[in-house]
């Protein structure tokens, strides 16, 4: 059905170039995760603040200067910076992402306790950004004139409002004013209607303009005007046809929308008092919890070079001219 | 043999005579406890109790370990002290059914009760007491609020099951108060025996409630103690709590905490905005369903510390040209709503003898001017700030964002702008708590406002006297203003060693009259605990000592 110009070539080269290319990206997900690593760690560092007082209370402990020098001594907080840096990565690179020095407890076992509800807001708020993203692209690219310009202001108020201030207005329409949502988190499903909406809107409004342009642009091809020929419907036209093309530089951007989500995590995850690992984050990055700290950008790091991947898979199911190159 | 030291034990003035009073007092709706209005008040028993808090997570439950606000407001619901102390922050007896120093006074004899039992069956007595505090002590514990509160004690000897002897180093005329603290609170010496990590998530007292589960970053879930028998002088009633369950929730955000109160998914919350507090009375008034509790936090009051130590505030004239063009009554009547009075006192109204001297804190731009003047703060730069050698009056003020409201913040913004009219450069920065402790460590700074809350005018000696410029090892001081004056400190020894009251009062007012006349300290106002309520909540008080709210008297209109 597609109606892109150029024969596709059989891979007639063999695995060798494959494997090559995975071990290159394979290389580029480990720089990934060393620079994270490497950079959190060097930032929490050259801050103001002492490590040694996550571990004995928080800041502004008065500990004695034993329980000082026996924490300091006991996670090498002693050693120049450079050493305490390598010995990290020496651990990270075993798989071994320490122990929490407020929690007292497996940065592993915290990050597995806490990433299930992140990942549950970015998921859902991922999809929900897609669904408005879409329909306000499909209905902007119908309406005429007057539909475009609502259509591109609105993705521009959307993107451009932060999370916090979304948040509140949220709040204050659907829990204080109305009362049919809650404020703060609960078990059920209600809790999560806010948080994801505050998540998704501003995401949507990204999505949407780029989703919108490219649409624009499939609508104007040629191989719409030669569906239209065939007496493809409009409906089946865009569906069909002008979708895909549409969809292509939103799923190369959904793959920043993960990180981004993350980000936006701190602070949903904050307003709607919801355990995740935004909050997680920013609780250790206030009391130098170092090793949590590096722990979750970690796991985010990861995560964004996974959806990477997956972004670039969806990409070339989207897109043939991809699974020929 | 117990009867023989019950005797000759000097019971407690007050033990007798407060009781009943003891929980009213700390209001603002002048209702004594929560829903004093038109609803039924025959206590429901049962029901569970949601209450959001905004003074944040503990990383540990039990208060020895560290020992913050976050700590002590879910422990006072769990855990219970020797003493407590009346709407008057006198001592009475609590765990314990009084006290008696040796003539020397370097020694407590401290009378207990001998029919209370932990919530794990482990029986309180002098035994346990020795292990709390030896577990308080001990470096292992990390210990931060409570091995300073005991300083002066260097252990406990147990003389018999319901008499434990706390020896001292010296005499302390602040050890009952510091034993009221929640932070120095009675756990099962069995529970502490576990280890700190299970101590940790689930400390084992007395109290009316026990820790039942702990939902990271979400929860703590509390239910009743069944067999609770120990309640604090001036509690609504003896036995049991109303309340089969507490869901003690975390919600950071002011703004969804309070949301979450009107939408009637929490019933409780602390640290409400000004603004919220405002909204919620209106409310009130008007039939509505929310009410406010208020007490001001005892301890120092909120004030700005000058640091004396360095330039330009280590000369007395530029601080006094400081405080006398600092306006901030304006901002206080403005950005608070009324919800705070104005304070001329270093100590918290809720702290005993404290003393006001508004006269040295009047407002007198002219003289300030004259003052920089004499103090060769002559130039001006094109900008219109004071200079003296070509350096201009730059003033850092560091601003912990954990600690300061937004109102508050806006206050500062206000001292920044009434003092630039004289010539001063007050530069804010908002800082993390981390950052923000590290540029105190450092000195880095001219003024900053910092909390300290204790329920003893001894509050004074750890902010003030110049032992404590010296910083503590983690390099923490608490004598921000680096007030080095040997007069000054005599008095506060004075005041930490006497027993006799009339001694005490004298010290402590002349010690203040000292401050305010060097000009170290801008008393700003009370640190207010701002409680909201559902009406649906009955029975809601706070216990004076730390100002904490209490719910073993609570119960929920179902």
């Amino acid at each position: 059905m597609s109606g892109v110009v150029g024969a596709r070539r059989a891979d007639a080269r063999g695995w060798g170039p494959l494997l090559r290319g995975l071990l290159l990206r394979l290389a580029g997900a480990v720089f990934v995760l060393w620079a994270a690593a490497t950079l959190t760690f060097f930032g929490l560092r050259l801050i103001p603040g002492d490590p040694a007082q996550a571990l004995l209370g928080g800041p502004g402990s008065q500990a004695s200067a034993e329980a000082l020098a026996q924490v300091r001594a006991e996670n090498g907080l002693d050693q120049p910076l450079i050493l305490q840096y390598l010995a990290q990565l020496g651990r990270l690179a075993t798989g071994d992402l320490g122990t929490s020095y407020a929690q007292k407890n497996s940065v592993l076992s915290i990050i597995g306790s806490q990433i299930g509800g992140t990942l549950l807001l970015a998921v859902l708020a991922l999809a929900v950004a897609w669904l408005i993203a879409l329909g306000l692209a499909l209905w902007a690219t119908r309406g005429g004139r007057i539909a475009a310009a609502v259509g591109s202001g609105l993705e521009i108020v959307a993107a451009a409002v932060p999370h916090f201030w979304l948040a509140l207005v949220l709040v204050l329409i659907f829990s204080t004013t109305l009362r049919w949502l809650p404020a703060v988190s609960t078990s059920g499903p209600a809790g999560l209607v806010l948080p994801v909406l505050t998540l998704a809107i501003p995401l949507a409004g990204f999505l949407g303009q780029v989703i919108r342009e490219s649409v624009l642009d499939a609508l104007a091809a040629p191989f719409t005007l030669s569906a239209r020929a065939r007496g493809e419907t409009e409906n089946g036209i865009r569906w069909r046809h002008v979708l895909r093309h549409g969809a292509l530089p939103g799923i190369a951007l959904s793959g920043w929308a993960f990180g981004w989500l993350i980000s936006g995590a701190v602070v949903v995850e904050t307003v709607f008092a919801r355990p995740g690992l935004g909050r997680t984050l920013l609780n250790a990055v206030q009391l130098r919890d170092v090793p949590l700290v590096v722990g979750v950008v970690l796991v985010v790091a990861l995560g964004y070079v996974l959806v990477t991947v997956l972004t670039d898979g969806a990409s070339r199911l989207a897109d043939p001219r991809e699974r020929a190159a | 043999m117990p009867l023989r030291h019950r005797s000759s034990l000097l019971v407690l003035a007050a033990a007798t005579t407060a009781s009943a009073l003891l929980l009213a007092g700390c209001t603002a709706d002048g209702a004594g406890t929560s829903g004093g209005g038109s609803a039924p008040s025959t206590p429901v028993a049962g029901g569970t109790l949601t209450y959001a808090t905004g003074f944040g997570e503990p990383t540990c439950l039990d208060p020895h370990v560290g020992g913050n606000m976050p700590q002590a407001l879910l422990g006072t619901n769990v855990l219970e002290s020797l003493f407590s102390q009346d709407a008057e922050g006198a001592i009475v007896p609590w765990l314990a059914t009084g006290a008696t120093p040796s003539a020397d006074g370097l020694s407590w004899d401290v009378a207990l009760r001998d029919d209370v039992s932990f919530t794990d069956g482990t029986p309180f007595d002098a035994a346990a007491v020795a292990a709390n505090v030896a577990h308080m002590k001990d470096p292992a514990t990390e210990s931060s609020t409570a091995i300073l509160a005991l300083g002066k004690v260097t252990s406990v000897e147990v003389v018999d099951p319901t008499t434990a002897r706390f020896v001292l180093t010296e005499p302390d005329s602040a050890l009952l108060e510091s034993l009221a603290q929640t932070w120095l609170a009675m756990e099962s010496p069995a529970g502490l025996a576990r280890g700190m990590e299970a101590n940790c998530e689930d400390p084992i007292g007395t109290g009316p409630f026990v820790v039942d589960s702990w939902t990271k970053q979400d929860n703590v879930t509390l239910s009743r103690n069944d067999s609770y028998n120990s309640s604090p002088a001036g509690a609504a009633h003896e036995g049991p709590a109303y309340l089969s369950t507490i869901v003690w929730r975390f919600i950071p955000d002011p703004a969804t905490r309070f949301a979450a109160l009107q939408s009637g998914q929490v019933d409780v919350i602390d640290e409400m905005q000004p603004d919220n507090v405002v909204t919620a009375q209106d409310a009130a008034a008007s039939g509505g369903q929310l009410g406010v509790l208020t007490g001001a936090l005892p301890g120092a009051s909120i004030r700005l510390e000058l640091n004396s130590g360095y330039a330009p505030f280590d000369d007395e004239r530029v601080r006094k040209a400081f405080i006398a063009s600092a306006d901030v009554n304006p901002g206080i009547e403005s950005l608070f709503f009324g919800t705070v009075d104005r304070s001329y006192s270093v100590l918290s109204s809720s702290t005993p003898f404290g003393a006001s001297f508004e006269d040295d804190y009047a407002i007198d731009t002219d003289r300030a001017n004259q003052l920089l003047d004499e103090a060769g703060w002559t130039g001006r730069d094109s900008e219109g700030y004071r200079t003296k050698d070509g350096a201009r009056l730059t003033v850092d003020f560091p601003i912990s964002t954990n600690q300061s409201i937004p109102a508050e913040q806006s206050l500062f913004e206000q001292i920044q702008a009434t003092t630039k009219d004289v010539g001063f450069d007050v530069e804010l920065h908002p800082l993390d708590l981390s950052s923000w402790y590290a540029s105190l460590a450092a000195w880095d700074f001219g003024v900053t406002s910092a909390i300290y809350t204790k329920n003893s005018p001894d509050v004074l000696r750890i902010l003030y006297d110049s032992a404590n410029i010296i910083p503590a090892p983690s390099g923490y001081h608490p004598n921000h203003s680096h007030v080095s004056i040997p007069e000054l400190d005599a008095l506060l020894t004075t005041a930490g060693e006497t027993n006799d009251q009339a001694e005490r009062a004298d010290a402590y007012q002349k010690a203040q009259k000292i401050l305010a006349d060097g000009a170290y300290v801008l008393p700003l106002y009370d640190h207010l605990q701002k409680i909201g309520y559902s009406t649906r909540v009955q029975g809601l008080s706070l216990l004076p000592t730390l100002q904490l709210p209490y719910l073993a008297d609570s119960w929920v209109q179902q």
